[in-house]
C-alpha cells in the first residue's frame, strides 16, 4: 500500500515539476505573443484608422473583454469590440468591427475550442461574411436558406448560434454606449 | 521482445499489421471526428505521432519504477505531461503551427491508442523497440487519418486539401459524423483484405504476439 502511494506521489511530483518549469518558461512568451497578435488583428480589422484607443471593458460570460474607438484624423470613424459566445465545447472569442452607425463591417474569430473539422467552420469566410452590413435586429440564426438572417453551417448549429449571439450582445453594448439605445 | 523482429518490422507493424484505426479499431472517435478533410487528418496525425513516440519512450524508460497496480494512472500521467508540454511549447514558440494544430493537441490526452501502446508494448520492452513501436503506431494512425480524410473530403466537399476538384458536393453526408463511420468501415475491410492477402492475416512480420 505504502509502496503504491510512494510510487504515484514521486511520479506526480516529477511530472508536476516538469510542467511547472515549462509553464513558467512559456507563459510570458505566450502572453506577449497573444498581445501582439491582438494588436495586429485590431489594426487589420480597421486598416483605415490611424489611432485605435481603448474605450472600456465589459464582461460577456464573466470574461474580460474590451472595446475600442477607432479614429481617423482625430474623428471617430468606427468601433472595435471583442466578445464571447458560448459554443459547443468552449467559449468562442470574437472581434467585431463596427461602423459609426452600428453596422457591422467585419467579424473575426480570435480563438475557440470547438470540434476540429466541424465547429471550426465558423472561422471560414463563407460564414463570417454573412455578418457584413448587419445591424443588431438582423442577427438571428436560421437553418434554411435565406438572405435576411444568418445561415447556420450544417452540423454546426450550436457554434453558429454562439457566434451570432456573441456578436449581438457586443453590438447591443456598443449601441447602448454610443447611441444611447436602451434595451 | 524475442530479438527476432527487426525495427523495420516493428515500424511496418504499426502501419499494416496492427494499424491503430483499421486493425486495432482504437481511437475511432478522433478518427471519425477530425477526418472530414485531408489537412485536418494530417495535422492530427502529426500531433499523435509525436505524443505516441514520446509517451512510449518515457514509459519504457521508467517501466521498472511503475507499480503494476497503479500503472494505468501512471501512463495517463506520462501522456498528460507530454501533451501539456507540447501544447505550451508550441503555443509559445510556434504560433503559426499552433493556430492550426492547437485544437487537436489537447484532445490527445484521452486517446486509447496511446494508452494501449504504453500498456501493451512500452511497459514490457526496451527503449529503442518502444521508440520504433511508437513511431510505427503514430505513422499508422496518421496514414489512416489521411486516407479517411481524403475520401471524405473528396466525396463530401468535392475537394482535396482545400482545392476544389469537383464543382458540386456529391455526398454531403460524408463530411458529417455518419459519413466517417462509412469511410472507416469500408477502409477497414480493405486493410483486412491487404492483411489476408499479403501477410496471411497475422500482421506484417507476425509481430502481433499478444
Amino acid at each position: 500500500m505504502i509502496k503504491i502511494t510512494v510510487s504515484l506521489v514521486i511520479m506526480f511530483i516529477a511530472a508536476g515539476i516538469i510542467m511547472t518549469v515549462v509553464f513558467a518558461k512559456t507563459a510570458p512568451v505566450i502572453k506577449e505573443a497573444k498581445e501582439r497578435e491582438a494588436r495586429e488583428a485590431r489594426q487589420k480589422m480597421m486598416p483605415d484608422a490611424d489611432e485605435i484607443v481603448e474605450a472600456g471593458e465589459w464582461l460577456p460570460f464573466g470574461k474580460h473583454a474590451k472595446y475600442f474607438e477607432c479614429k481617423k484624423a482625430g474623428e471617430t470613424m468606427g468601433y472595435l469590440i471583442s466578445g464571447y459566445g458560448k459554443g459547443y465545447s468552449s467559449y468562442i472569442s470574437i472581434l467585431i468591427a463596427s461602423d459609426r452607425d452600428m453596422k457591422i463591417r467585419e467579424i473575426k474569430i480570435l480563438g475557440h475550442g470547438e470540434t476540429p473539422g466541424l465547429g471550426d467552420e465558423i472561422e471560414k469566410d463563407h460564414f463570417r461574411s454573412q455578418f457584413k452590413g448587419r445591424t443588431v435586429e438582423q442577427l438571428e440564426v436560421v437553418k434554411t436558406q435565406g438572405t435576411d438572417r444568418i445561415q447556420a453551417i450544417s452540423g454546426v448549429t450550436i457554434s453558429s448560434r454562439a457566434v451570432t449571439g456573441g456578436v449581438k450582445e457586443a453590438m447591443k453594448l456598443l449601441r447602448a454606449r454610443y447611441l444611447g439605445v436602451k434595451e | 521482445m524475442n530479438g527476432k523482429i527487426s525495427y523495420w518490422e516493428l515500424f511496418i507493424n504499426g502501419i499494416f499489421g496492427e494499424n491503430p484505426v483499421f486493425r486495432l479499431a482504437l481511437s475511432l472517435c478522433p478518427a471519425v471526428a477530425v477526418t472530414n478533410s485531408v489537412r485536418n487528418g494530417l495535422l492530427m496525425g502529426i500531433a499523435v505521432l509525436f505524443v505516441q513516440t514520446m509517451a512510449n519512450v518515457t514509459t519504457s524508460l521508467i517501466r521498472k519504477f511503475i507499480h503494476p497496480k497503479v500503472r494505468i494512472p501512471s501512463y495517463m500521467f506520462i501522456i498528460a505531461t507530454w501533451v501539456t508540454v507540447t501544447d505550451l511549447a508550441m503555443a509559445a514558440y510556434a504560433r503559426d503551427v499552433y493556430a492550426q494544430m492547437g485544437l487537436y493537441i489537447k484532445l490527445i490526452v484521452a486517446f486509447a491508442i496511446i494508452l494501449s501502446r504504453a500498456e501493451v508494448f512500452a511497459s514490457k520492452n526496451r527503449v529503442i523497440p518502444s521508440f520504433f513501436d511508437g513511431l510505427g503506431m503514430g505513422s499508422g494512425f496518421m496514414l489512416a487519418l489521411v486516407i479517411i480524410g481524403f475520401f471524405r473530403e473528396l466525396l463530401g466537399k468535392g475537394s482535396v486539401w482545400g482545392y476544389q476538384i469537383i464543382q458540386t458536393n456529391p455526398l454531403l453526408i460524408m463530411i458529417l459524423p455518419a459519413g466517417g463511420f462509412f469511410a472507416v468501415g469500408i477502409l477497414m475491410g480493405f486493410f483486412n483484405w491487404i492483411d489476408m492477402k499479403y501477410f496471411g492475416g497475422k500482421g506484417a512480420g507476425g509481430a502481433g504476439g499478444h
